[in-house]
């Protein structure tokens, strides 16, 4: 355990390493919420459909959905890398578990962004946007949990994409279509419950929408607390079911490993 | 002398470009496939769009068609850009990696090898094709009569456009002269302005609208030119000249950049990739 | 006017300093620091046309600093450098076109297609006429072999291939001046070998100037006449590679096999350092015991099967100049 937490705390230093880009995505962050906010401020002026109310819903949606989406970027091309270089067959070797180092490295940059971005955007946003606080502290501990989920959710997604490099060379196409496809489905961009109701029964059925969308709503106090039981139920049966895919195909990825000698 | 030297160095530009394309054939499946993703990965700003439009069919005054043709404009001036300056976009990569200082032993202009050497033809296609179907649904619905005039300053905003997108790419690569890794900066810059011009900029506050003319002049790559296309309301809150303006912008910004360029590949001379 | 004339060039760089930990990394995020550093510290130098020179110096020394600056790459803090009457960067263009360079660890071969789409792009990048591009084409195919691959992916080849084909690419414009950065390193000794050859039947056919950086002291030794060591910036050796075997390697070392095993060998004027089975290595300095009279001695007193005198091999006395085992301003007088 000790050594995962040392390896999360480099990929903590290493974030810090670069200081422009550190700077670059907070801005890059905020400009993003920006512009979002001012969208949704147009259609409720012309519309006036939103209500006074649901705007200001509407803005911590986004700002929250930003904000998450930052802190839960990975490095998608870590084990591409590995598997590319050869290196893979070396860290096998070592004497720990390769799928808890990566995780441990993630989590490490998830933690940087967690703390310097995370936290200072949203202080921000509570006085640039009129954020709105969460729903009460119960939800608030509800959210939490919820976000530790969905960034679980989205770290299973993304480690079946990721191993996908054991057969393909370069995975950059994969990766973009994974994110095309969470972006829209996940309701990141745009909350599900404006789309059309053949889309939400389609997300019903898939892992998206227990990435943002499930914590979002709980922290906005939009979803009642008998479904709050059960969308959290949700989202650990996808964790261990997309776990459970990512371990199929690990055990092969590295059976195809030894087979192919590196 | 002068034009012999010109028709020189375009032969060197198609020497480059044929090897480009040889190594785009060797990998066919794998460049169709990185095509496609592009492709989606642009389709995601489409999409959204769309879902909104389904839901609430105009945005002040703006409809779908009208806003689908103001997005267009990203897409195909991109697509031209990139086409060209795919190099100067993978500058910095240039630099970090040292490759940069063989340009550097070549008897050719800097800028010349940069722009020369590298043809990305997915990141080409990926976005015109977004661009032309955005065009192909809408520029025959918002009004436009395509006679030979209206063709010609088409051809001569996109041309510009492509022109704005390589100055600004150009200013961020030249950062990596001095920075260590310009990838935030530049997304910062570029793509944080094209994300924001995706949508009228009478959407925005003033300050915003400001940048984006006299800053990052992305205003003049969609904004205005569809303005002087299908003219609405809002553009009373702008001067009228913006909208012949965007060639313009286009020459005056790439003669700066490229005396900005001069000044950085004079500082990396004198620090070289100590800095990496 | 020698063809390269280098008179007390200066280059000092800018370093971002980093700190260590956590705190120390916030701490480099916000508050940036930097120091000087002082690569290279008032060398000069005169390079005559058809030389040979080897740059050596351990890492961080100054070398490749020095050769950047000669290529164009990099601009002098101070000091003046002319390359055949051009200042390299300031024409870097004219002297592009004049010099060529071969970077041991970077080729410029593109990696996805067959050497011969290379040489084809760099006929137009440098301008070279048809007939020159074909006979030079002819001879590197002769001589460096490139015609057995020119049509393979660079991937695919072999270090040693890469190599030549990169030496090839960087001599097909005919350049009067060849720089070159570590070109047999992680090569096999036969591959070695064979670029060493090449290098020499180049020099020796076209007059062309060449410029060593190389940790490999054999290739100094085989391919170049002089030798120029840099250590912390400056120049502290300047002459022939005889010059300082001659004079600095003076211990040599005879290696005796015996007939029989010789618990204890003595030995007047020598000092044994190795024993293996029969076999006895002893080292003396040449010039105060002579190799005649050791032999002798040994031949009286013992059966003798093989006997043989070890010439000192340059790299250890390289070394222990680095070690500060030699001070060569002590001993060297004339260098200029």
């Amino acid at each position: 355990m000790r050594l995962y937490l040392e390896l999360a705390k480099k990929s903590f230093q290493n974030n810090i390493v670069y200081r422009a880009d550190y700077f670059a995505s907070l801005i890059n962050a905020i400009v993003l919420i920006f512009v979002n906010i001012a969208i949704w401020k147009a259609i409720n002026e012309e519309e006036g459909a939103l209500g006074g109310l649901q705007l200001n819903i509407l803005i911590t949606y986004i700002v929250i959905s930003f904000l998450m989406q930052t802190v839960y970027q990975m490095d998608e091309y870590f084990i591409e890398g590995k598997v590319r270089t050869g290196l893979i067959s070396t860290d096998l070797l070592k004497p720990f578990y390769f799928r808890l180092f990566v995780f441990s490295y993630n989590v490490g940059s998830m933690v940087f962004k967690f703390i310097m971005q995370f936290i200072p955007a949203m202080l921000l946003s509570v006085f640039l946007f009129r954020l709105l606080p969460p729903f009460n502290t119960q939800m608030l501990l509800y959210f939490i949990l919820s976000a530790i989920l969905g960034y679980l959710v989205l770290y299973n997604i993304n480690f079946i994409v990721w191993i996908s490099s054991f057969w393909f060379y370069w995975t950059f196409s994969l990766v973009t279509i994974k994110d095309a496809a969470v972006m829209i489905l996940s309701g990141a961009l745009i909350p599900i419950w404006f789309m059309p109701t053949w889309l939400i029964d389609f997300i019903e059925l898939t892992p998206f929408n227990a990435i943002f969308y499930t914590p979002i709503l709980i922290y906005l106090g939009m979803m009642p607390e008998d479904e709050i039981f059960m969308s959290i139920v949700k989202q650990i049966l996808w964790i261990i079911a997309l776990f459970g895919i990512g371990h199929i195909l690990w055990k092969r990825a590295t059976k195809k490993l030894v087979v192919q000698g590196g | 002398m002068r034009n012999s030297g010109f028709l020189e160095s375009l032969n060197v530009f198609y020497q480059y470009s044929k090897l480009s394309l040889k190594v785009m054939l060797e990998f066919k499946l794998d460049r169709s496939m990185i095509t496609l993703a592009i492709f989606c990965r642009e389709m995601i700003a489409v999409v959204v769009m769309l879902l909104i439009l389904a839901r609430f069919l105009h945005i002040r005054g703006w409809d779908m068609n009208q806003l689908f043709f103001l997005y267009s404009f990203l897409f195909i001036s991109y697509s031209l850009f990139v086409f060209i300056f795919a190099g100067v976009r993978d500058f910095d990569q240039l630099v970090h990696s040292g490759e940069f200082d063989r340009y550097l032993i070549r008897p050719r202009g800097l800028l010349f090898q940069v722009v020369a050497s590298k043809i990305d033809l997915p990141a080409t296609l990926g976005h015109g094709v977004v661009g032309v179907i955005l065009f192909m649904n809408t520029a025959f619905s918002v009004g436009i009569t395509w006679n030979m005039q209206n063709i010609l300053f088409y051809i001569s905003v996109v041309v510009g456009g492509a022109v704005i997108q390589a100055s600004i790419f150009m200013l961020t690569a030249c950062m990596s002269f001095w920075a260590i890794r310009i990838e935030n900066i530049r997304n910062l810059i570029f793509f944080n302005a094209r994300r924001i011009a995706g949508y009228p900029i009478s959407f925005y506050p003033a300050f915003i609208q400001k940048m984006l003319i006299f800053i990052v002049p992305f205003s003049f790559v969609n904004y205005f030119p569809a303005q002087f296309f299908i003219r609405k309301e809002d553009m009373n809150l702008f001067w009228d000249g913006f909208m012949y303006m965007t060639p313009v912008v286009g020459v005056v910004m790439f003669v700066v950049v490229s005396l900005f360029w001069r000044f950085g590949v004079r500082s990396y001379s004198s620090s070289g990739n100590a800095l990496y | 006017m020698a063809l390269i004339e280098v008179d007390d060039l200066v280059k000092e760089y800018q370093l971002n300093v980093r700190h260590k930990g956590l705190l120390g990394s916030i701490r480099s995020l916000l508050i940036p620091e930097y120091t000087k550093k002082v690569a290279v510290d008032s060398i000069s130098f005169s390079i005559e046309k058809g030389e040979t020179v080897g740059f050596i110096g351990p890492n961080g020394a100054g070398k490749s600093t020095t050769v950047k600056m000669l290529t164009g790459i990099l601009t002098p803090t101070s000091g003046t450098i002319t390359v055949g009457g051009l200042s390299p960067y300031k024409d870097r263009k004219k002297n592009a076109s004049r010099i060529g360079v071969v970077f041991g660890q970077r080729t410029q071969l593109w990696w996805d297609l067959p050497v011969a789409d290379t040489f084809d792009l760099l006929k137009y990048i440098y301008k070279i006429p048809d007939n020159v591009f074909r006979e030079n084409m002819e001879l590197f195919s002769d001589i460096l072999g490139l015609q057995e691959f020119m049509k393979q992916p660079v991937r695919q080849l072999s270090l040693g291939q890469k190599m030549r084909a990169d030496i090839g690419a960087a001599l097909l414009h005919n350049p009067e001046i060849i720089f070159f950065d570590e070109p047999t390193i992680g090569l096999d000794v036969v591959a070695k070998e064979q670029i060493r050859e090449f290098v020499r039947t180049v020099n020796r056919e076209r007059g062309t100037t060449m410029l060593f950086t190389t940790h490999d002291m054999l290739d100094i030794e085989k391919t170049c006449k002089r030798m120029i060591i840099i250590d912390h910036g400056k120049k502290i050796y300047d002459g022939t590679v005889e010059e300082i075997k001659d004079k600095y390697g003076r211990s040599r070392v005879l290696r005796v096999e015996f007939s029989e095993y010789i618990a204890d060998v003595q030995l007047p004027g020598a000092e044994m350092i190795k024993e293996e089975g029969n076999k006895k290595w002893f080292e003396f300095q040449k010039d105060q015991t002579q190799v005649s009279r050791l032999i002798n001695t040994l031949s009286q007193k013992y059966g003798i099967v093989d006997i043989t005198v070890q010439e000192p091999e340059i790299e250890g006395v390289i070394r222990e100049i680095y070690q500060g085992g030699i001070d060569l301003n002590e001993t060297l007088s004339g260098v200029s």
